[in-house]
């Protein structure tokens, strides 16, 4: 396993250079943003270990370009400020995970092991319809290439209305797929739910049935092989 | 020193002045719409009274000046048709009704000084059905002062109604004793006159300056519109449904809502540049603790054990010093309004993921409209530690509801289930900051973030049970109103 460490600290680094390197992985470190680019957009890693503030490029910027780059590694971020807003600009640059300064050595090495874990299933039985794509085993959907940020929930509704796709589909049926337990069975949270996934997806995609229920159907023009 | 004490003396001189000022028109912060109309009713008043007083003397004075023309003309008159006999004074008939008819109202006399200063009636008019013309005891001897003159006076004429008298002392040829010549005039319809003339005059004003006032309060009204209409707008601002002062006032108020604006990026600056700082401090930090933590992990033994223990501490104190202060300088944010689904999704969405190995659900429902009155990172802030410590805890579900309630005011409910809290193990947790969640891995003060946070925005937050069978947390937070 080949982990890439970015970290510009150079005590911090050494540390967890040695702490990985005893955990079994092959490191490689940067110093700064640029280098860490080079690296990860030249060389296959199983996961980047990458800290926010760096010198040069920030550690957003790198994971925003490896993500345009269609690098797909799993990564890990540190950051110091541990505010909700960076962890969120985070994610949304395309981390996986995320720590806060100071950590244990132990909870990275936990993390890492979780996300090597997660990415090893990834296979490409994936569905799609029109411009829409639905990876069922890394559980990730993507609409015109771009990853769609979707809730468990609602990852489950557009999962059920890909498989059946161009048939449609009724309230009731929906709800029961939808939550495992009998909890909020009623049919305005299906309501609320498809209007939240047509908010991401593009409204047109979903067609409400008048009195039936919903059908998934590619926009016109694209085709269903996608 | 010398400055402070100046500045203290001129504090308390001002202060009297300011009071006195105050007790006459309207207190200065007091009514603004007082203070115009009470000042400009209060002019308005004095300048009709003023106006009224001249013009009922003015009118009165003319009518006794014509009064006056009318005695001289009788006096030449009775002057022309006198001549002087050996016995007295001879006067000719004088072909005038007014002055024949008994008590007509229009009379004359010819008298001479008796030499015990009274007067001795030589003559006198028909009219007057011999009565006398009466006569000030200080008449003759002005008289004689001023020979040739005509002095005015009022008496009382023979039949109880007030007369205008002129008398005029003057010599008839051929004779050496000085004559003194009178002629009265009833002054009854003269004073009636000037009476509904002031009548007249008062009531005319009256309704004046009634009309004037309301034509005040009407302009007040209207001239301090764009103030209430400011007024509106920085409450709009307080209340987070606008960020800035858009609309355009007059000149006068024009630079004052500048002012405003300006106040408030100056405002938003203060808490960029603080939170900036902030985040600086922490992260210039946390590495080192980090470096520590990671030093003191390789090794087992009672040094490593302590560097741990108080690095921890040292984090934790960190964390808690810095948010207190992104806290206080927060909450004087004004103007903000955060979408609550938004930060709800983000939030859901990025948890998930984070806790994908324990398969966690999160449920999340709030309104599209509804939106909290803060800033986005601080809502961030409380819902990501809350949401994060439900994912932490629960088996699989986390459920999230928001909503208004009314008065400004809107809650979240984030509920998990997990094993709970038990009730008396709340306050501990509420009061000293999540120091029990320890246990699971990650930062042990997500709830007293939370608390401060909320509090800093007055807030109110509350645990109960849930019927998930976890905890329940309830989130009161200010509203912005759509």
């Amino acid at each position: 396993m080949r982990v890439l460490l970015v970290e510009d600290d150079v005590d911090l680094s050494r540390q967890l250079k040695t702490a990985l390197g005893d955990a079994g992985y092959a490191v490689d470190h940067a110093a700064d943003g640029e280098e860490a680019h080079f690296l990860g957009d030249t060389e296959p890693y199983d996961c980047v270990v990458l800290d926010l503030g760096l010198p040069k490029i920030d550690g957003v910027s790198v994971l925003e370009r490896w993500r345009r780059d269609g690098k797909t590694t799993p990564v890990l971020i540190l950051t110091a400020r541990g505010a909700w807003s960076d962890k969120v600009s985070g994610f949304d640059a395309g981390a996986d995970d995320y720590l806060t300064k100071p950590f244990h050595t132990e909870e990275l090495l936990a993390r890492l092991r979780a996300l090597l874990r997660r990415s090893a299933g990834i296979a490409s039985a994936t569905l799609s319809c029109g411009g829409l794509r639905l990876d069922p085993r890394a559980a990730r959907a993507t609409v015109n290439g771009e990853p769609l940020r979707l809730t468990s929930l609602e990852y489950r509704l557009l999962h059920y209305l890909m498989m059946h796709q161009g048939r449609v589909i009724s309230r009731t049926e929906l709800v029961e797929h939808l939550y495992d337990q009998d909890f909020d069975r009623d049919s305005n949270t299906i309501e609320v739910f498809v209007g939240r996934l047509r908010k991401k997806i593009g409204s047109d995609r979903i067609e409400t049935v008048r009195g039936l229920g919903y059908r998934l159907t590619p926009l016109p023009g694209e085709s269903t092989e996608g | 020193m010398t400055g402070t004490s100046g500045g203290t003396t001129g504090t308390e001189t001002a202060e009297p002045k300011a009071r006195s000022w105050g007790r006459w028109f309207g207190r200065p912060g007091r009514s603004l719409t007082l203070r115009l109309i009470w000042l400009a009713s209060l002019w308005i008043v004095l300048a009709l009274i003023l106006a009224g007083w001249a013009l009922t003397s003015q009118y009165q004075e003319s009518a006794l000046r014509r009064l006056g023309n009318m005695l001289g003309q009788t006096i030449d008159e009775v002057v022309l048709a006198s001549s002087a006999t050996p016995t007295g004074i001879q006067v000719a008939e004088i072909k005038d009704a007014q002055t024949l008819r008994p008590l007509s109202g229009e009379y004359w006399a010819v008298a001479e000084p008796d030499g015990r200063g009274g007067l001795k009636v030589l003559a006198s008019s028909p009219s007057l059905a011999g009565e006398a013309l009466s006569v000030p005891a200080d008449l003759p001897g002005r008289l004689s002062a001023a020979f040739g003159q005509m002095i005015s006076y009022t008496a009382e004429g023979p039949i109880g109604r007030p007369l205008r008298v002129a008398a005029s002392m003057k010599r008839l040829p051929g004779r050496e004793a000085p004559v003194v010549f009178m002629a009265g005039i009833d002054r009854s319809d003269i004073d009636s006159d000037t009476r509904q003339f002031a009548t007249f005059t008062w009531t005319a004003l009256l309704i004046l300056g009634v009309g004037l006032v309301i034509a005040v309060l009407v302009q007040v009204q209207i001239g301090l519109r764009p103030l209430f209409d400011l007024r509106n707008e920085i409450s709009d601002v307080r209340k987070g449904r606008i960020a800035r002062i858009a609309h355009n006032y007059p000149l006068e108020i024009q630079p004052l809502a500048e002012q405003v604006n300006r106040l408030l990026d100056q405002n938003q600056e203060t808490v960029e540049r603080q939170r900036t700082h902030v985040g600086n401090l922490a992260h210039a930090l946390k590495t080192p603790l980090s470096v520590m933590l990671a030093e003191a992990g390789n090794q087992a033994g009672d040094l490593p054990d302590m560097v741990r223990k108080q690095t921890e501490v040292m984090k934790a104190q960190v964390d808690h010093h810095l948010r207190r202060a992104r806290a206080a300088a927060r909450a004087q944010l004004l103007g903000e309004r955060t979408a609550v689904a938004e930060v709800l999704d983000e939030m859901a969405v990025m948890l998930e993921r984070v806790f994908e190995d324990k398969a966690v659900e999160i449920d999340w429902r709030a309104p599209d409209e509804l939106g909290f009155r803060g800033e986005r990172q601080d809502l961030q802030e409380i819902l990501g530690n809350l949401i994060e410590n439900a994912c932490k805890w629960c088996r699989h579900r986390v459920r999230i509801s928001a909503g208004p309630t009314g008065l400004g005011q809107m809650v979240v409910v984030v509920e998990d289930d997990g094993p709970g809290l038990p009730a008396e193990q709340r306050e501990v947790a509420l009061e000293r900051g999540a120091r029990m969640d320890e246990t699971t891995p990650g930062s042990g003060l997500g709830l007293s973030i939370v608390v401060e946070l909320t509090r800093a925005y007055g807030g109110r937050i509350t645990l109960a049970d849930s019927d998930l069978g976890g905890l329940k947390v309830l989130l009161e937070l200010p509203a912005a109103e759509a």
